[in-house]
């Protein structure tokens, strides 16, 4: 291969790619799905390229439907039948306010089902689980990091949303906020991957609601001082129950 | 209150989705049409996309991506799998007569207004012309490697390789 200068996908992260970008064939692209629909690690790999390339989409021009769209529509759903979306509320509540209302239950069940085959996925009972979105400080808020905190399991996932590759001269660390207490370093975060961390018994009553979770771009090796960032911080975003 | 059931104390699921339907479908039509390149068939998978919303809206995962970025992506796929349903080479040949055309805003200023998309604008500056224009082609009309190996009489794997060196520095 001559491959030149640049990172490199490895055959998943390329077919995960490929399948986001939509340039593979039908038998290919069923296959693909199933994959997704077996593999939950291939299956957050893909949605992520998916929102990684969802921004050229703004890009499309906009083209009105043919009047009586709606009215086609409305004819097919079933009468009668609001609760098709019991499960669906934060979907609506998400579409018809625009709230930046993460909810990372999913990804964290979904995370930490990786690596096994999994038939059914037992979601925990919500309420239980904590949640932050790590957002961008500065101009242009956006979500850098998500994670999510299972008391029971006493494991945070944390999955960044940076592409994979991005700024390998740095390293992303992850730090723990709580109260007045000085910033805990909880470990490292690569572009583009998700990581459990397993809470050590004097941590679990710091991963509460209002804690916040915070990531500092630091030099290989990270921080060199132990209480606290030395670098600056690119993301931070507060626990709070779904 | 938009939709005017002033005695609903709630809006309806299916008022929500008229709602995101008046919001959205022009978008979603133009994502299909670009990929379809017909009417008909567009409208077809407009309206199945919206039925797909509304059935599996309890599936959406906010941790993983926007509404947009969601109904977008099944907009995408439905459009694909139609495509995909005339075989792998359709639009080998590039078509022309398609009658829109690029967003109504120049997409230099569109891709400024927002950060991530700015991001991934630049990210896309950075690659050579060519590697840049096709994954946007690849993008925007949902084409096979073998349809865009054809359209550009380059061999199959030099356009892969293009592609997968292209992703993986964005």
């Amino acid at each position: 291969m001559s491959m030149s200068e640049g990172p490199e996908l490895s055959e998943t992260e390329a077919l995960a790619a490929e399948h986001a970008l939509g340039v593979l064939s039908a038998a290919q692209r069923a296959e693909a799905e199933l994959r997704m629909a077996r593999d939950p690690a291939f299956a957050v790999e893909v949605e992520a390229w998916r929102a990684r390339l969802a921004p050229m989409s703004e890009e499309g021009a906009a083209v009105p439907p043919p009047p009586g769209g709606w009215a086609r529509i409305a004819r097919l759903l079933p009468a009668n039948e609001d609760g098709a979306v019991t499960g669906a509320v934060r979907f609506w509540r998400r579409s018809t306010l625009g709230a930046f209302a993460l909810a990372a239950a999913s990804l964290a069940v979904v995370a930490m089902q990786a690596g096994r085959p999994p038939t059914v996925i037992q979601a925990p009972a919500q309420g239980e689980l904590l949640n932050a979105s790590l957002m961008s400080q500065g101009d242009g808020v956006q979500p850098l990091f998500v994670a999510a905190y299972d008391p029971a399991r006493r494991a945070l996932i944390i999955t960044s949303l940076m592409p994979a590759g991005t700024d390998v001269a740095h390293v992303h660390e992850l730090w723990l906020i709580h109260g007045q207490d000085k910033p805990k370093p909880l470990g490292f975060v690569e572009p583009g991957k998700s990581k459990m961390i397993a809470m050590p018994d004097g941590m679990t009553g710091k991963m509460a609601e209002g804690s916040a979770l915070a990531i500092s771009i630091e030099a290989p090796g990270g921080s060199t001082n132990p209480d606290g960032p030395t670098g600056p911080i690119a993301a931070m975003g507060k626990l709070a129950r779904l | 209150m938009r939709c005017g059931q002033a005695a609903s104390p709630a809006p309806t699921a299916r008022s929500r989705l008229r709602q995101l339907y008046d919001a959205t479908s022009a978008k979603l039509f133009g994502v299909c049409l670009r990929i379809l390149r017909d009417r008909e068939e567009s409208e077809d998978v407009l309206q199945d996309v919206y039925l797909t919303i509304w059935r599996r809206a309890d599936r959406f995962d906010g941790a993983r991506a926007g509404v947009m970025t969601w109904i977008s992506t099944i907009a995408r796929n439905r459009a694909i799998d139609r495509l995909r349903a005339r075989g792998p080479m359709a639009y080998a040949e590039q078509v022309d007569d398609l009658e829109i055309s690029d967003g109504a805003t120049p997409a230099d200023a569109l891709l400024e207004a927002a950060d991530d998309r700015g991001r991934l604008q630049h990210c896309l500056g950075e690659l050579d012309e060519r590697t840049a224009k096709v994954i946007r082609t690849a993008f925007f009309e949902g084409v096979t490697y073998e349809a865009l190996a054809a359209r550009m009489d380059t061999p199959l794997g030099t356009v892969k390789s293009w592609i997968r060196r292209g992703l993986a520095r964005l």
